[in-house]
């Protein structure tokens, strides 16, 4: 036990499983109090079912630890059971300090073949389930003067076959703290976000091996991935199954994020998994044209010729 | 009257003002026919819909020798949509063109978000991007080509203020970059833009009082993290209405659809005034490893003093 978060109160939504608990554990393992929030659904969402295992369960866990914890089953997607969410953090520990957007669902679908139902899932959890808790946590943040968010986003959200609903929402949720960043900073709140990689049922799972089939096989064309790292971990080495991708690697950046040592990190994005943490650039222009007047298609046609373009530039071109 | 885009068909929506109708008048003079779409709602998203929009810029591309159909339907709802896709089948026969552009803005501090106004946002901008794209995308894969361009915004990049609006912009730009990867390989191209326009939706009361408010926040050091935005919008004094003609948004919209941009898939560009930017992606500037993985003590002992730096707050507060 350590004491960098001593007296502060965490929320971790989807703290049941994989990263959530890992999460939870790690900031009561600081001294913080934790709510665990997880409704107990499955990967994807589909059935339905919900349980309160989980939640229980990592909070015996974290007592058994010696540290404080109590569990919750409200859902992030709905935006009264959020409001409800904080105030039980409020009810069990009299304050809130560090808020942990973690809860998501995810289903592989190409873009032609995702229902409504999928995207408003999926988008209910992570993007608006985000805004939800974040909208009534800042409500208290701003008043005391300070807190922590921390959201997950995902290496899918730079481009991720099959995932265009996740991988929107995710990218999303980078928009959103941006913004939040923007809104809360003044206050002496920062808002963060990773893009995580570690080994949990959402990632290492009978589907998931047979799509690192596929994409073993899809690799066979050149420039399928934008993003070297998401290659590196998904296919060159042994994948997310490795020791070192278990989900306590992210939690212990995830928590110093949380502590006063961060204060001045607000609003940007990071990698975390494995032995490797690294800070994501943010998206500029970085070549910028200007003409003398309105551009003309005429004028655009030669935009290859002034090398403001190049020819491997679609990630996934018909052979 | 240009030819590069002869026979084909294009969609746009939110086409009846602002920049959608500069991209229908353009794309209707390199000769493709048109479906101006446009529900003719309040920027804010409120009040009934009015034919009208949609109806003269219909006229206007007759009136000047193109060919247009008028189209009223939501592409917040999936039936709108599909019933949108549809009527370019039924007018012309085929579609080859979706150019996404439908949007509305509530500007709010994020703890004073209603729950209504979040969801209004997000089901135009990012799921109506989605519905639109999801009915499309059967039609452009089958016939092994087809244009889609998505309506971003710098907002995405953090912007005060505006939670919802840019949490959906910056999820437009993750569908952009998945949907890139799920029809790249049918011959189909999907980028986005991040537009610069004097239209309606800057020249609201509101968002000028904004942009003041955002003159005067500029005095504290670090406020603005993209200097874009911040020539954008304190520098130039806003947008200027005579170089950041809506209408100066559509050639590069045009040209991402002729055969020329065939090897560009899943980009962001900027485009406004006399000015086009191509914006790199997020990638791993800075990393760090840790053989062994990573503890809180290890990154509290390694990361303040290596790649982070000590201004990583845009909103920097009073300590």
């Amino acid at each position: 036990m350590s004491s960098r978060l001593q007296g502060r109160v965490a929320l971790v939504t989807g703290a049941g499983g994989g990263i959530g608990r890992a999460e939870a554990m790690a900031l009561a393992a600081e001294g913080a109090k934790v709510i665990v929030n997880d409704i107990g659904a499955s990967v994807t969402g589909v059935e339905g079912q919900t349980s309160r295992t989980p939640a229980e369960q990592v909070v015996a866990e974290i007592e058994q630890a010696g540290g404080e914890a109590v569990p919750n089953f409200d859902s992030v997607a709905d935006h009264k059971a959020a409001e409800h969410m904080i105030q039980a953090a409020l009810d069990a520990f009299g304050r809130l300090d560090i808020l942990v957007n973690n809860a998501g669902v995810l289903q592989e679908q190409m873009v032609w073949k995702v229902s409504d139902e999928q995207w408003e899932r999926e988008h209910g959890v992570h993007l608006k389930g985000a805004f939800n808790t974040i909208k009534f946590a800042s409500q208290i943040f701003r008043q005391q003067q300070s807190g922590r968010i921390v959201n997950t986003a995902s290496p899918a959200g730079l481009g991720a076959m099959g995932h265009a609903s996740y991988a929107s929402a995710k990218e999303g949720v980078v928009g959103l703290t941006r913004t939040v960043a923007k809104d809360l900073g003044r206050y002496g709140v920062t808002c963060n976000a990773i893009r995580p990689a570690a080994r949990t049922r959402m990632t290492v799972n009978p589907d998931l091996e047979a799509n690192l089939e596929r994409m073993r096989e899809i690799r066979t064309r050149p420039g399928q991935f934008a993003d070297p790292m998401l290659e590196e971990i998904v296919l060159a080495g042994e994948g997310l199954k490795a020791e070192i991708f278990h989900p306590g690697n992210v939690a212990s950046f995830v928590v110093w994020l949380c502590t006063d040592a961060a204060r001045r990190i607000n609003g940007r994005t990071f990698f975390v998994g494995g032995d490797r943490v690294g800070i994501y650039s943010e998206p500029t222009a970085k070549s910028v044209l200007c003409n003398d007047g309105p551009w003309t298609l005429e004028v655009l046609d030669g935009l290859f010729d002034l090398s403001f373009l190049s020819d491997d530039m679609n990630p996934n071109a018909p052979e | 009257m240009g030819t590069r885009l002869e026979d084909r068909v294009a969609i746009v929506t939110g086409a009846g003002r602002g920049i959608g109708r500069g991209e229908a008048l353009l794309l209707a003079s390199e000769g493709a026919k048109v479906v101006v779409n446009d529900l003719g709602g309040a920027q804010t998203g409120e009040g009934g819909g009015s034919s009208a929009p949609a109806d003269q810029v219909v006229n206007e591309i007759k009136a000047a020798g193109g060919v247009a159909i008028a189209n009223y339907d939501s592409v917040a709802e999936s039936d709108g949509a599909n019933r949108l896709i549809q009527s370019a089948l039924d007018a012309f026969g085929r579609l080859d063109i979706l150019v996404n552009n439908a949007g509305i803005i509530r500007d709010r501090m994020v703890y004073n978000i209603p729950e209504e106004e979040w969801d209004r946002v997000h089901r135009v901008h990012l799921k109506g991007h989605f519905n639109c794209i999801r009915a499309a995308a059967p039609i452009l894969r089958a016939q092994r080509s087809g244009r889609i361009v998505n309506t971003s915004s710098e907002a995405g990049l953090g912007s005060m203020g505006q939670a919802s609006y840019g949490s959906a912009k910056e999820g437009i730009v993750g569908l952009t970059r998945t949907v890139a990867k799920d029809l790249g390989r049918y011959g189909v191209t999907c980028n986005a833009i991040r537009p610069r326009a004097s239209t309606r939706m800057t020249e609201n009361p509101e968002l000028k009082e904004a942009t003041t408010r955002m003159g005067e926040l500029r005095k504290r050091p670090g406020q603005f993290a993209v200097p874009e935005q911040e020539d954008f919008l304190i520098v130039g004094g806003g947008p200027d209405p005579q170089i950041h003609r809506p209408e100066n948004v559509a050639p590069i919209v045009v040209w991402l659809c002729t055969d020329k941009a065939a090897k560009i898939n899943g980009h962001t560009f900027l485009a406004g005034g006399y000015a086009i930017g191509l914006y790199e992606e997020p990638r791993i500037e800075a990393e760090m490893i840790c053989r062994d993985g990573w503890s809180v003590d290890a990154i509290d002992a390694a990361l303040p003093t290596t790649f982070l730096a000590r201004d990583m707050n845009p909103q920097l507060f009073d300590e």
